[in-house]
């Protein structure tokens, strides 16, 4: 097995343009990570921080009419190699006038005739997706065993629809369905939101991907259900040594199931490193942002802490259309010291390699 | 890892479904009972008029049987204005229905299903466009077109068809918009991209194939009722088929002309035919969608 990651990020923009505006919402900007073989990745952020276009610009799900995507995809695993985002800028022409973005052009067509054509072995094939809402991804008016059979005769050698049916019922019983002969025959209205959601683990698997993107797999499941498809989860990983990047704004669900952990805000990475660093509540060398994260848990360790109360975060979200040059976090920082607080406000920290592959995006550690 | 997934065979049967019908309302049933009768008597005289195995020659005058009623000599729903048979003429007039209203069908549902995946699917301009030329369709008065281009051509039974299913065709596409509109809500269009399904696959077999085949098959009966209707309208005023090739509009048209004297039946036998027929028809597409789309509701 070679050591290079299954997939790595470089420098990956994603763009939308705004008409009204005259500029770009800056969703992604810049961010560089990987996912070695057999890993699990765990993207973490507040709503709005730009891990579910991240995961679909990997997947070349951007289609909408503006949007501009820029960087680097290397998805590798030993007999395919290919940059999944290359020549994808040459259908996009940007006008700019002083700064403001007068007018964009898409050949949409272009764009997605040239991404079909380099996703057609990827999609589903080597990278395999589980939405957010189970039930919302299954067409609702046929069976579940169904779509999960056609998956099979997709993307595996199986053609034989009773061999495909047969190795749809061997899915939905290795994620743990009851009675899996019964349930293939169940509309997916007819599931419960758990049960929707080992469905839709099931047909994600039944292409016998490489890499599983997991976009927020628990919302909308109450606790124990989580924690049940999180189980699920790290076995199949486990068994069959899948790659799995996993999105999700809850830092508990990511430190469940996650190797290496970054933490997103604004469109770009503030922490990256393994889960043990990231996460670690030990350490005091961490970013300011993902400290506050982890003392938002409800635990109770941290409300002994915080004196009874819950910690929260001040501020909100960054805007994204505007360009800064500051440290993105600046405005909702409580660490900023005398010391670095020229720097926080006016230039963008480098994301600095503090030992070990742990890296973070503060002045404070430079 | 060994499966065993063998136990758990023979409880299917337990869980096996009811069949479609045992768990329809009754009436529903009945109706489609009665639409499928309707249809099947269409599609016999149709075959019957083609092959011309008819009871009498349908422009053999009886100068000494006209307008008689039912049971008269051997004519079983009697004679008309000019002594003809008037079963003989109702049979044959199917002819004039059943091939241009498949056209109809054929053209409303083909091009409206195309227009409406390219809007709901594509979105964009071509929504735009289309939902234009929707609008447009929609303002002008069907009949007044028809009119303009039986004016302008001549008064062919097809190309009065071809115009039905021309001006058909948005309503078909707005319905089949809608449908996506609402499937795209759901998401699992784009979860079918993702997990590697070609657009082809998506477009025919998960939006066509499994979405919208109810609303398609309603449609077409809906457009065979349709296709009647206006061919009467038009045969009423003159512009549809034209005698002495039968049709149950121009029947009704020349039977009307003896009605003030009393003689009531010659039109009206075909506008019970008509009666029966559209109905038939209309309630095979009630019942249709009762069934099939309230089985998806349970």
């Amino acid at each position: 097995m070679s050591t290079t990651p299954l997939i790595k990020i470089e420098d990956l923009h994603t763009f939308f343009y705004s008409k009204a505006k005259q500029a770009f919402i800056r969703a992604v900007d810049g961010i560089s990570m990987e996912v070695p073989r057999g890993k699990t990745l765990g993207i973490v952020g507040e709503s709005g921080s730009g891990k579910s276009i991240t995961m679909m610009s990997v997947l070349g799900l951007i289609n909408a009419g503006p949007g501009v995507i820029r960087g680097k995809v290397t998805y590798d695993n030993g007999t395919i190699n290919k940059n999944l985002l290359d020549g994808l800028e040459r259908f996009v022409d940007v006008h700019e006038e002083s700064g403001t973005v007068m007018h964009v052009e898409k050949d949409l067509a272009g764009w997605q005739k040239h991404s079909e054509e380099l996703m057609k072995d990827i999609r589903g094939n080597e990278i395999s997706i589980i939405f957010q809402n189970p039930k919302a991804a299954f067409n609702p008016f046929t069976v579940i065993g169904d779509q999960i059979a056609e998956m099979v005769m997709l993307h595996t050698d199986i053609k034989d629809p009773q061999a495909a049916k047969e190795k749809a019922i061997y899915w939905l019983e290795r994620v743990k369905m009851d009675t899996p002969e019964v349930r293939y025959h169940n509309y997916p209205g007819a599931l419960s939101g758990g049960m929707a959601q080992r469905a839709m683990v099931a047909m994600a698997l039944a292409s016998e991907p490489s890499l599983l993107i997991a976009d927020e797999p628990t919302t909308g499941l109450d606790a124990t259900i989580q924690a049940k498809v999180l189980e699920l989860l790290a076995e199949l990983k486990e068994e069959l040594g899948i790659t799995i990047m996993i999105i999700s704004h809850d830092i508990g669900v990511i430190s469940a199931l996650s190797d290496y952990v970054a933490v997103m805000y604004g469109g770009t990475v503030l922490e990256y490193g393994k889960a043990e660093d990231v996460l670690s509540t030990k350490y005091d060398n961490k970013h300011p942002y993902a400290k506050a994260l982890l003392a938002s848990i409800p635990s109770l360790e941290n409300i002994e802490k915080s004196g009874g109360r819950l910690q929260a975060i001040d501020g909100e979200v960054l805007d994204t259309i505007k360009v800064v040059e500051c440290c993105k976090f600046s405005a909702r920082c409580n660490r900023i010291t005398d010391a670095v607080k020229d720097k926080c406000h006016n230039n963008q920290p480098p994301l600095q390699d503090i030992g070990g592959g742990h890296k973070i995006r503060c002045w404070l550690y430079q | 890892m060994k499966i065993q997934y063998q136990q758990h065979t023979k409880d299917i049967s337990q869980y096996s479904e009811l069949s479609l019908i045992q768990r329809s309302d009754k009436t529903d049933v009945a109706f489609v009972a009665y639409g499928l009768f309707v249809l099947s008597l269409v599609f016999i005289s149709y075959l019957l008029g083609l092959f011309g195995w008819l009871p009498f020659d349908p422009d053999d005058m009886d100068m000494d049987l006209m307008m008689a009623l039912p049971g008269a000599s051997g004519h079983i729903l009697g004679t008309d204005f000019l002594g003809r048979d008037i079963l003989t003429r109702l049979i044959l007039g199917i002819q004039a229905y059943f091939l241009p209203g498949l056209l109809a069908i054929v053209v409303a549902l083909g091009l409206g299903t195309f227009m409406g995946v390219l809007s709901g699917y594509r979105g964009g301009k071509a929504e735009a466009v289309i939902t234009y030329i929707n609008n447009v369709m929609d303002s002008l008065p069907r009949l007044v077109l028809i009119l303009l281009v039986v004016a302008a051509f001549k008064p062919d039974i097809y190309i009065i068809m071809l115009v039905v299913g021309l001006t058909n065709a948005p309503a078909v596409a707005s319905l089949v918009k809608d449908k996506i509109t609402f499937l795209k809500q759901k998401n699992f269009l784009e979860a079918s991209v993702a997990l590697g399904l070609s657009t082809r696959t998506i477009i025919v077999k998960h939006i066509l194939w499994y979405n919208c085949r109810t609303l398609l098959i309603i449609q077409a009966t809906l457009g065979m009722a349709e296709a009647i209707l206006i061919e009467t309208s038009l045969s009423y005023l003159g512009f549809g088929v034209q005698e002495p090739i039968p049709s149950w509009g121009n029947m009704i048209q020349a039977g009307a002309n003896y009605m003030m004297r009393g003689d009531f039946w010659p039109s009206t036998a075909p506008a019970l035919a008509i009666l029966f027929t559209v109905l038939g028809f209309h309630l095979l597409g009630d019942g249709l969608n009762n069934i099939l789309e309230g089985k998806r509701r349970k």
